[in-house]
């Protein structure tokens, strides 16, 4: 029974800490968007069940302070009190209170229990402010109103899709209607594809600029109702002409065709549809052709069709989704490997007794073994967006502190990466957007005398290149100073003064630990550890940290981030007696090269390999192995890798072909050797080594720069 | 822009609003009617409302006809780019003058 007990605290933690997540995320939203209704509502509803959940759990703290910060909140929601920025850090304050009072079940820590104490009553006195100065009216706030507590999650609600076409008057503009305002109050409703029209505006001898000409169809889905929706337009309603239409859609499910969309709106005849549906073409172009319909019309269509699409691809997401806990997938993954491990000793065995049977069996295996690991793995893909919020905070708090204005615009959300990667990219990535607010962007009078917005914009984006992600921090601050980095190098001799250097060299010095040219050391940076940190953790990785930058303009940090650090394609080679792995997305290609030519070339280390002088290395002298002897091959093998941006040469003495690669972590022993990043059991189960394909770039160019 | 023209920039800032619409169109008809392609520089607007959008649009529409080029240049200030996006006109957040011009619905 305990046992049961015990499941569902932790289901519930583990839910608490999810609703806790997605309270941060509205409150942020709402810094900026006060009067958006969903918003409010759906911070509210989080608060609402963790509330609930904790109380019945036992969590009494927890439940005590959220009670206060939930009364706060519906005073906002009904519109009583006002969202002000100093409301969004008490409430964002209370959230991080809340996350660590569920760390205690019973026996809140004296220290912990008084700062509870301090915030809920600040949390007591916001509310008791009642009608403040300002407070705006019920009619402000936007689709806000009463939850149901029994109803708290979101997803009871039901969702409605509208079609809104609102026509504003050509006169809008003379009483002052900032239209754009109303559209954006619009879609911030709930999940929106806004489509707008501005084939009517004329060319510009023709345009009376104090006239409107554009108009808007915008698709919205959410628990809303009608009334919220013509709420927004309430004070021009007779300065436009707004349409709200439910959209109905297919019963079994299925996706609306555009045909019926264009009928359903009453742009063509179903009459006229049948006949354009008779020809070989694609219908919107035979509508267009036959002038039935305008390109923005059949524009305006898809995107109704593809915002239902996705709407039905939600609903079913939802439905066919399970929760399971991540030790289970761990333990899934490692199962897959120790199978990927076996079907190689099973090939081996199979070519070594030459048995036609047992290599069809072996082959069958292999490819089934191949989905397995593929769907497993892509069980284990999470959007990399799902720890973007996280940094939005960051960015808000650490530019509050340092009075800078600052905001983090992120784009490649949906990218997906495997989940022990995204886990472990977290501290890197807050030391690197830390340094950005900083280091990189001005404080707001400078930024204005520079000519610059005073709000500077850190940009985190996200996107898939081959096996790899590569994730970009952006900042549009100062800049790197390249003669302040250059002397703090001289001063820690890492380069002597009389030493060129490239640029793009003297700025990955910054990764170099104890590295900082800050003059003062703050609380936030200025110790040079935070970079050093992210060097070793994205090496750790597999990955690897590039620096650029535009003095004046900014400077922008890449992460080359590997999808998966579980199992991977390999190569693999031999050196004398020893294999090694190379990983297969490193690959750029192999090539032959006779050994006399090879020691033709002498200490010059540099081959051309399609049209580029490509440095390479030995990995027999690399590693200090014997030489071969007598019976070294005429002919040496060269595989060609790309790593760091840059290719070079790897000199094996066989390659053996692709090898399905599941990686082990290094033993104590190995943990030192230049190259290496973790182990794979062979089919004959001897080990090989994986080898560190950026690691072994670095000392290749170091070395051929030498 | 074609080689060998050199082009009319304006420079564009601070709230673009209506109120400041009808100047903006004649500070870009001047610029059309000079025989030069034009270059309208957005880095430093601060605001943008529908009036002076539409604007941009007769412009483009404008300078098709007459055979010129009018583009955006510089860096699209965050705030504009984002609300260009709530309202349906861009898919995502633009930087750059050569994306945003590009992503701009009918533009």
């Amino acid at each position: 029974m305990a046992l049961s007990i015990d499941k569902f605290k932790s289901t519930f933690r583990e839910e608490a800490f999810e609703l806790l997540g997605h309270l941060e995320d509205d409150l942020l939203e709402l810094e900026s968007q006060p009067k958006n209704g969903e918003l409010i509502n759906s911070a509210f509803r989080a608060i609402h069940t963790v509330k609930g959940s904790a109380a019945m759990f036992g969590y009494d703290a927890v439940s005590k302070f959220a009670h206060e910060m939930e009364t706060a909140l519906d005073l906002c929601r009904n519109g009583t009190l006002s969202i002000t920025k100093d409301f969004i850090g008490l409430a964002l304050k209370g959230r991080d209170q809340l996350r660590q009072l569920m760390e205690f079940e019973e026996g809140v820590p004296t220290e912990i229990a008084k700062e509870s104490e301090l915030l809920l009553r600040r949390f007591v006195e916001f509310s008791k402010r009642g009608q403040s100065p300002g407070a705006p009216s019920h009619a402000d706030i936007q689709g806000a109103g009463p939850v149901d507590p029994g109803n708290s999650s979101p997803r009871n609600a039901e969702a409605k899709t509208y079609r809104i076409t609102f026509k504003p008057s050509k006169g809008i503009f003379k009483n002052g209607t900032r239209v754009l305002n109303l559209v954006e109050e619009l879609a911030a409703l709930g999940r929106a594809d806004v489509f707008p029209h501005m084939e009517d505006v004329p060319p510009l001898g023709a345009l009376d600029p104090e006239s409107c000409y554009a108009w808007w169809e915008v698709l919205l889905s959410g628990p809303i109702d009608e009334n919220s929706i013509r709420d927004i337009f309430i004070f021009v309603e007779d300065q436009a002409d707004l349409r709200v239409e439910q959209v109905k859609e297919e019963a079994d499910g299925s996706s609306k065709r555009l045909g019926d969309i264009l009928v359903d709106r009453g742009a063509v005849s179903p009459g006229a549809l049948r006949e354009a549906l008779g020809s070989q073409k694609k219908l919107g172009e035979v509508l267009i052709e036959k002038n039935l319909v305008s390109t923005p019309q059949v524009e305006s269509a898809l995107v109704e069709q593809e915002h239902l699409k996705k709407g039905q691809e939600r609903v079913e997401a939802a439905a066919g989704s399970i929760r399971v806990a991540s030790d289970k997938l761990d333990a899934l993954v490692d199962l897959v490997g120790e199978l990927v491990t076996l079907q190689a000793r099973l090939a081996q065995t199979s070519l070594d007794l030459r048995d036609v049977s047992l290599s069809s069996v072996s082959e069958q295996f292999e490819r089934l073994i191949s989905q397995l690991r593929d769907n497993t793995m892509s069980i284990r893909m999470l959007p990399i967006g799902s720890t973007f919020n996280k940094f939005r905070r960051v960015v808000r708090d650490l530019s509050l502190e340092l009075g800078k204005e600052a905001e983090l615009a992120t784009e490649g959300a949906d990218t997906e990466l495997d989940k022990t990667v995204i886990e472990r990219l977290g501290d890197p990535l807050v030391h690197i957007i830390r340094n950005s607010v900083d280091h990189g962007i001005e404080m707001p009078e400078v930024r204005d005398l520079a000519g610059k917005p005073k709000a500077g914009v850190i940009k985190l984006s996200a996107r898939h290149s081959g096996a790899y992600v590569l994730i970009q921090v952006s900042d549009d601050g100062k800049g790197l100073d390249r003669e302040a980095i250059r002397s703090k190098a001289i001063e820690r001799g890492l380069i002597l003064p009389s030493m060129e250097i490239a640029d793009q060299e003297l700025y990955q010095l910054i990764f170099e630990p104890g590295f900082s040219t800050a003059k003062k050391v703050t609380t936030v940076s200025g110790r040079g550890v935070g970079m050093d940190v992210v060097k070793r953790e994205i090496d750790a990785l597999g990955g690897s940290a590039q620096l650029s930058t535009v003095p004046g303009a900014g400077m922008t940090v890449t992460l080359k981030i590997p999808l998966t650090l579980a199992i991977i394609d390999g190569l693999l080679i031999r050196i004398g007696g020893e294999f090694f792995v190379v990983p297969l997305s490193a690959v750029d290609g192999c090539i032959e090269i006779r050994r006399d030519d090879l020691a033709a070339l002498g200490e010059k280390r540099i081959i051309s390999y399609r049209d580029e002088l490509v440095p390479f290395v030995s990995l027999r002298g690399f590693y200090e192995f014997a030489a071969e002897g007598e019976g070294e091959p005429e002919i040496e093998q060269m595989v060609i890798v790309s790593a760091q941006d840059y290719r070079i040469g790897l000199v094996v003495d066989q390659v053996i072909g692709d090898y399905q690669t599941v990686i082990k972590p290094l033993g104590r022993m190995y943990r030192d050797v230049d190259g290496v990043s973790g182990a794979t059991i062979l089919g004959d189960g001897t080990v090989a080594l994986v080898l560190d394909v950026n690691r072994l770039a670095l000392v290749v160019q170091r070395e051929s720069v030498r | 822009m074609q080689a060998g023209q050199s082009p009319k920039i304006v420079n564009l800032h601070g709230s673009l609003t209506v109120d400041r619409a009808a100047a903006l169109m004649g500070e870009i008809s001047e610029a059309l009617k000079g025989g030069e392609n034009v270059l309208l520089s957005i880095s430093l607007v601060e605001d943008l409302d529908l009036a002076c959008l539409q604007v941009f649009y007769a412009a483009k529409a404008e300078a098709r006809a007459a055979g010129k080029e009018l583009h955006f240049l510089g860096s699209v200030p965050m705030r504009i780019s984002k609300r260009l996006v709530a309202c349906g006109f861009l898919h995502g957040v633009s930087e750059h003058a050569e994306d945003f011009e590009s992503a701009l619905v009918g533009f």
